[in-house]
């Protein structure tokens, strides 16, 4: 007796070779990330100390609010993801809301820099941009802004240098990580960060790319593909994309020293939350952040979950404090749609009243 | 010295003995090329060979973590597969069906992995996991570190002694040039300008 055979429906048929196609055509139709700039917004390099660079945007308006911005970005990827694509551009939006925008970029650390810890970015590195920048715009203190891991080291910052920071605008920061519910948390808590450091020096970027593998890894690691070449011949989606891929894929080494401060003080013994954390010779108090502070959460964030970030805002001093939770994850918070419909206009709307 | 019971053990000793010996029996006429590599050739073959008897053992160790991180990935597979073949049992047969298939086949998938991730069993074979590649590094530096030495280049412990005191020295400079531009600053203002 034959076997019976289930023939496949032909509009299945029709959607793989259709798929099959657009792979095939897709070198002919689209840019190799290569070939990608990510630098949107013009800008120039206003300060400079080893290979910390403080970027310096050109808008294409007046400033109309004294208060200059000073975004910390990650450790983790680049900065080009704040100015990652002219329409959602959070750079640019807070140029055309009349803000005066810096950026730091960590640059990209060699072995050379294998001791660098939390005291030399926090007290050496971030407190000379914000002292040229309030040297640069005559003013006394900053807004800044602090994004995931830069959300961290701008807490400590904030801490440390209260009366340098006006406003401070803590956007998906990684603050307690007892409660972070993410596998990077988990991993974080049976990694024996000594032998590593000690055996490898910097944290290179291939182990950074192992802890996003396992972040969500078959929508992460096959649909976003499908979706990709479904797509292609549409142009705004492929650019898009791209650039999203190119950012994504570009993460500088961590420091050593930076990393072991990392995984111990805040993944395994929680001790920023807990005021108990020391940075150079000063103990950093939460309490001791006094100036207006505005927590971003995003709700589907699966890199700093919302529990992670939260508690920023109970363990502050501030009378005026804001916490906002967003429908969106840690990319869509900064680079949508709905970060230029919602996110930036609610911020600078916030920040309008705090930084003239 | 009687068999051990581990051969492996044995051949280890078996390994040590005869380098040992010969660098005792080689050592005197290679004390005349005193400037060469020659010179500490015996004693760097020791060193490499009872690193690479090290390696070997770590590597066992390595291979059983790493068996059982595939068997941990295997077994969610299965079940995860287990799910989705209840929830979809049938193949889909158009492109709509294909698509609701695939959702309920990366949510399962993601939400059963994600679990995995998430364990304290897997974190821990994790650890586990990565001590052992550490292991392996350690040794692998220490091999190398004798060939830097007997070509007299530094290694890994004297750049890191370069790298620490680098470090020492731009921070040392960053201050004082953090104290001496706050200076000027309250020069500035104390003079009204």
């Amino acid at each position: 007796m034959g076997k019976r055979v289930v023939a496949p429906d032909t509009k299945i048929v029709e959607e793989l070779v259709r798929l099959g196609s657009n792979m095939a055509r897709a070198p002919n139709l689209v840019k190799a990330p290569d070939e990608l700039n990510l630098e949107i917004t013009p800008h120039r390099t206003a300060y400079q100390i080893d290979k910390v660079r403080l970027l310096h945007y050109a808008g294409s308006g007046d400033i109309r609010h004294r208060t200059p911005i000073v975004i910390a970005y990650a450790l983790i990827n680049r900065y080009h993801i704040l100015d990652i694509h002219p329409a959602k551009s959070w750079v640019r939006n807070l140029l055309d809301q009349g803000y005066d925008v810096y950026m730091v970029d960590w640059g990209t650390p060699t072995n050379m820099d294998r001791y660098l810890n939390f005291d030399d970015y926090v007290n050496t590195y971030l407190d000379s941009c914000i002292e040229h920048v309030c040297d640069a715009s005559s003013t006394e203190a900053v807004t800044l802004q602090g994004y995931c891991t830069g959300g961290t080291i701008a807490t400590v910052y904030a801490a440390l240098h209260p009366e340098r920071v006006r406003n401070f605008v803590a956007t998906a920061p990684v603050v307690d990580g007892w409660r972070d519910t993410t596998v990077i948390s988990n991993l974080s808590k049976h990694v024996e960060v000594d032998k590593l450091v000690e055996t490898v020096g910097n944290m290179p970027p291939e182990f950074m790319y192992y802890c996003f593998s396992v972040l969500k890894p078959f929508e992460q690691g096959i649909e976003k593909y499908i979706n990709f070449f479904r797509n292609i011949d549409n142009e705004r989606f492929v650019d898009n994309f791209l650039r999203v891929e190119k950012w994504l894929s570009d993460t500088p080494p961590i420091p050593g020293e930076l990393f072991r401060e990392w995984i111990k003080n805040i993944y395994q013994e929680n001790l920023l939350v807990q005021n108990r954390m020391r940075v150079g010779d000063d103990p950093v108090d939460l309490r001791a952040i006094r100036m207006p502070v505005f927590t971003q959460v995003a709700v589907g964030d699966h890199l700093v979950s919302p529990e992670c970030s939260m508690p920023l805002h109970y363990a502050v001093s501030s009378t005026e404090k804001l916490l906002r939770l967003y429908p969106t994850g840690h990319v869509g918070m900064i680079a949508s749609g709905l970060s230029q419909k919602m996110v930036l206009p609610e911020l600078g709307s916030w920040l309008s009243k705090k930084s003239d | 010295m009687a068999q051990a019971e581990d051969p492996k053990e044995y051949y280890k000793h078996l390994s040590l003995f005869w380098t040992d010996l010969l660098y005792l029996m080689s050592n005197k006429p290679q004390a005349i090329s005193s400037t060469g590599p020659l010179r500490t050739m015996t004693a760097n073959a020791k060193k490499v060979s009872s690193e690479l008897i090290e390696m070997n053992e770590k590597m066992m160790d390595f291979g059983r973590y790493l068996t059982e991180y595939y068997q941990q990935l295997g077994e969610t597979w299965t079940e995860a597969q287990k799910k989705v073949d209840l929830k979809a049992p049938d193949l889909p047969q158009d492109p709509e069906h294909l698509e609701a298939y695939k959702r309920i086949w990366i949510d399962i998938f993601d939400n059963d992995f994600t679990e995995l991730f998430d364990s304290k069993k897997f974190g821990k074979n994790y650890g586990e996991l990565v001590s052992r590649e550490l292991d392996l590094a350690r040794h692998w530096n220490n091999i190398t570190d004798v060939v830097l030495k007997s070509a007299n280049l530094p290694n890994r412990q004297e750049m890191d002694e370069v790298y620490r005191e680098l470090h020492l020295l731009r921070r040392r400079v960053a201050k004082l040039e953090a104290a001496s531009r706050r200076k000027a600053r309250d020069g500035q203002k104390g003079s009204g300008a």
